[in-house]
Order: C-alpha cells, then sequence, then structure tokens
C-alpha cells in the first residue's frame, strides 16, 4: 500500500499527462528546497545585503525625484538609481538561483535518467523554468517591502502597476535563466558559463524594468508608463524567449 | 519486433582522443546479455549508446524503429536504464522516489510497491536515499529501471556493493521481468551472477567486442578477465 509520501508525488498516475509530468517535476523541486534549502538561502541573504549596504551608502531618498550627482558629471534622478540597483539585486540573486538549476539532478546522477523520461522536452523546460519563477518571486516577495521601506518609496496606487512589471520581467527572466542554466549545465565551469551567457540576453529586459520602475517611481501613472512602449517590449521578449526555450531546451541538453 | 531488435554497426565513441568504442557491430536479441570486461573496457559507454544518451562519432545504432537516440520520445518509452550512479533524488525518500519516477515513466502507482517489495527494500521505503548506504541505493535503482516494465533494460554494475541474498534479489528481478520480446543488457564484473541466467555474453576490451557467444555457448565461456586495479573506469 502506497504510503501517504509516496501518494503527494504520485498524482494521476498512468495518465501520462504533460501537464501532471510537468507538475510532478515542479513539486519535486519544490520538496527538495524545502527540505535541502540550498537555494533561496544562498538567494535571499545575497539580497538583504545588498540592500543594507545600499540603504548606508544612498543618500537621503525622502524625494525620488531630486537629482543626484555623478563622479563622472551630470545628474540623475534618484529614482533611476533605486530602480537600477533594485533589478541589479534582483538580476544577480537569480543568477544565484538558477546556477543551482540542475544541481539536484547532479546530486544523485538523475539527469540522465530525466533525459530518458517520456515527457517531451518543454515539460523539462516548463518544469524548471516554474521552479525558478518561484524562487525568484520569493526573493521579490520580500525585497520589495524591505526596499520601500528602506527608502521610502510609496507607490500608493502604483503598486499594482509594478507587480505587473515585476512579473513580465520575471517571465522573460526564468526563461532565458532557465535554458543557460541547461547549456552551462554541461561545462565543467558552469558558474562562471551562466553569466556570460545570460547576461547579453538579459540586456533587453532588465532595461525595460529600469525604465518601467523609474517610471512607476517618480508617480507616473500605468497609462503613462505603458505609452513610452517598455510594456510592449518587455510582453515581446516574454513570449520570444518561452517559446525558444521550449523549442530549443531539447539541444541544450543534448 | 525483428529478429535483431538491437543492431550496432561499427559503433565508435570517441572523448577527446579517447577512444571508448571501437568498430563494435553487433545484434543484440531477446533476452538477457551479459556485457563483460576490465575497467576502461567500455562497458558504460556501450550502456549509454544503447540507452541513446551517447551520440557515437560514428557508426550506428538502431531498432527496429529507428536510430536510437534519447531525442526520441517514442524510444525513451522503451528503456530502462540504471547507469553508474543511482539516478535517484537524495532528499527524497525511496518511495517518493520511485512514486515520481513511476509517474514520469506512466508506470502504474502498484509497481512502486511491488518493486519495493522484489528489491528487498521494504525496511527502507521511507528513508532519504541520501541516507542509504550504497548496497540500498542500487537496489533502489534497478527497482526504478524496472518500474515500468521496460522493453529494453540496461543496468549498469547492478550487483556492485550488494550482499549475496541482495545480489539474489536483483537477478530474481531481472528473470521476472525478462519476456520474448524484451532485450536487457548488463554490464557487470559479476560474470558468474549474470551467466546463471543470462542468454548471451559479450567480452569488451579497450572499447572492442573480443567475444559474443549466445545460448549454450556463452555458458561455457572461459572465466571473464578481472578488474586491471588503476585501469580506470
Amino acid at each position: 500500500m502506497a504510503t501517504e509520501a509516496t501518494g503527494r508525488l504520485v498524482k494521476d498516475a498512468g495518465n501520462g499527462g504533460f501537464v501532471s509530468k510537468t507538475a510532478a517535476l515542479v513539486r519535486k523541486d519544490l520538496r527538495i528546497e524545502a527540505r535541502g534549502r540550498d537555494t533561496l538561502p544562498p538567494m535571499l541573504a545575497f539580497t538583504l545585503a545588498v540592500v543594507l549596504l545600499l540603504a548606508f551608502s544612498l543618500p537621503d531618498a525622502s524625494r525620488l525625484d531630486r537629482p543626484v550627482g555623478l563622479p563622472t558629471g551630470g545628474t540623475l534622478l534618484l529614482a533611476d538609481v533605486l530602480a537600477g540597483f533594485l533589478w541589479v539585486t534582483v538580476l544577480f540573486a537569480g543568477l544565484i538561483g538558477f546556477a543551482r538549476t540542475f544541481e539536484v539532478e547532479r546530486d544523485g546522477g538523475a539527469l540522465d535518467v530525466l533525459l530518458l523520461v517520456p515527457l517531451d522536452r518543454s515539460g523539462l523546460f516548463a518544469a524548471k523554468a516554474v521552479s525558478n519563477l518561484v524562487f525568484v518571486v520569493t526573493v521579490e516577495t520580500l525585497l520589495l517591502p524591505v526596499y520601500a521601506l528602506l527608502f521610502g518609496i510609496d507607490l500608493g496606487s502604483g503598486w499594482a502597476a509594478l507587480v505587473l512589471v515585476v512579473l513580465l520581467v520575471d517571465v522573460g527572466f526564468v526563461c532565458v535563466g532557465t535554458v543557460f542554466s541547461a547549456l552551462a549545465a554541461q561545462t565543467s565551469s558552469r558558474e562562471l558559463m551562466l553569466p556570460l551567457l545570460s547576461l547579453p540576453a538579459l540586456v533587453p529586459v532588465f532595461l525595460a524594468a529600469t525604465e518601467l520602475t523609474s517610471d512607476l517611481f517618480t508617480g507616473a501613472g500605468l497609462d503613462d508608463v505603458a505609452a513610452r512602449g517598455w510594456f510592449t517590449i518587455l510582453a515581446l521578449f516574454d513570449v520570444v524567449f518561452a517559446t525558444a526555450g521550449a523549442l530549443v531546451f531539447d539541444f541544450t541538453l543534448e | 519486433m525483428t529478429a535483431a531488435p538491437i543492431r550496432l554497426s561499427g559503433v565508435e565513441v570517441a572523448f577527446g582522443r579517447t577512444l571508448a568504442l571501437t568498430d563494435v557491430t553487433l545484434d543484440l536479441f531477446p533476452g538477457v546479455t551479459g556485457l563483460f570486461g576490465p575497467n576502461g573496457s567500455g562497458k558504460s559507454t556501450l550502456l549509454s549508446v544503447l540507452a541513446g544518451l551517447v551520440r557515437p562519432t560514428s557508426g550506428a545504432a538502431h531498432h527496429s524503429g529507428g536510430p536510437i537516440r534519447a531525442a526520441d520520445e517514442g524510444w525513451r518509452r522503451l528503456v530502462g536504464y540504471a547507469g553508474h550512479e543511482p539516478g535517484l533524488y537524495p532528499a527524497l525518500t525511496v518511495a517518493e522516489n520511485l512514486g515520481l519516477w513511476a509517474q514520469l515513466f506512466d508506470a502504474p502507482v502498484r509497481r512502486v510497491d511491488e518493486m519495493i517489495e522484489r528489491l528487498g527494500l521494504g525496511d527502507r521505503r521511507d528513508t532519504p536515499v541520501r541516507s542509504l548506504s550504497a548496497g540500498y541505493k542500487r537496489r533502489a535503482s534497478v527497482a526504478r529501471a524496472l518500474l515500468h516494465e521496460p522493453h529494453v533494460l540496461l543496468l549498469d554494475e547492478p550487483y556492485a556493493n550488494l550482499d549475496d541474498d541482495a545480489a539474489a534479489a536483483v537477478s530474481a528481478a531481472v528473470v521476472e521481468w525478462r519476456g520474448p520480446d524484451r532485450v536487457g543488457v548488463i554490464a557487470t564484473h559479476g560474470a558468474k551472477k549474470v551467466k546463471a541466467f543470462a542468454d548471451a555474453g559479450i567480452i569488451l576490451k579497450h572499447g572492442r567486442v573480443v567475444s559474443y557467444r549466445r545460448g549454450a555457448e556463452q555458458l561455457a565461456e572461459p572465466p571473464i578477465a578481472t578488474a586491471t586495479p588503476g585501469s580506470g573506469a
């Protein structure tokens, strides 16, 4: 008789469905993380360390539209600086997590077996991308309130728009990160390869993220922000990389 | 299936400058084939080629349905593979691992309990794999490979770290799995254990097939060369 533990993992066994198998792989990743805590703690530690350092180093953030002098001359709005640092923090915290995408398979030699599972490889991609998305969203869920608190960011009704930006950024971010983590996993220097491969591809999505967030920090409404076209760029980026990721994942694992 | 469900023709596999397999040409028929040879003879590489996980540098590996490639979902459905490493998640228990793989390989839930029973894992079913001894991990790995009753079973050193009782349980599970249209290949140093029930035997040396005997012939095979210490895998 199957134990309760088995039963939790074995749902709809025998259906052979794409969705149920993909969901089983996501549950597996999250369960392993809940027990091992190998991925989220380093992501969170990095995030909190950066935010604390910023809190001590940035000037008074009571006025986000205040110009900040640059060492090279010229000025920049404080909102731009904060938006940039916010997304740089998410970017590198995410890369820390993505580097471990296939470590759970590597630990027990399960990658070869996973490659023999009768499931379209786009299912493996979707499972890994969703797991990575959960990790990144968890970090952001803790990061954003702390960031707002420390830097006195009051978005008012702009929070909903910020959540939309975050979700759009995250989809593209995890799709790129998942594809390149699979490529990097095949190399001996994967910690080095992942940022080298993924950072160039991620420039557009984080550029859009910073522009949108900066506008929201300075009180621009959703309509004003949307009019600048960055939402369209993010949405296109998401569609392109989600589709490309699902299509090329087969080759990245070969 | 045809008379030879799996055919390798002039298969060569090179890792950089190292030739792991050289001109391997053979037909594999239904039944269990023992794959013998010293360390570094190419047994594991040959199993990986048969699984479709390693693509030959030259030559071809075919099954009755086409080329052997892990990218082919139809082929993946047919294969049960237990390599050098257990292929299990250390943080999950034995039952959770087998439950997960059962779902992924479309095996019914009851197979989890059957294989746990068959391989003598009952007292470790709720133990995390990372806490298991090497012998229990090996048994759990074989149980995983057999879960979906594959048509092609590929086992790499299934008797490693096993005592006599556990080895007998593994042999019994393979014998029970054997069927008229099923092809099994077992790479092992424990030639005697496999010879007790194998239908054919292959000896590899330096990546070449030096002997391939079927039926009664292979039972009369002289003792297999044992591993050479320090010769590498």
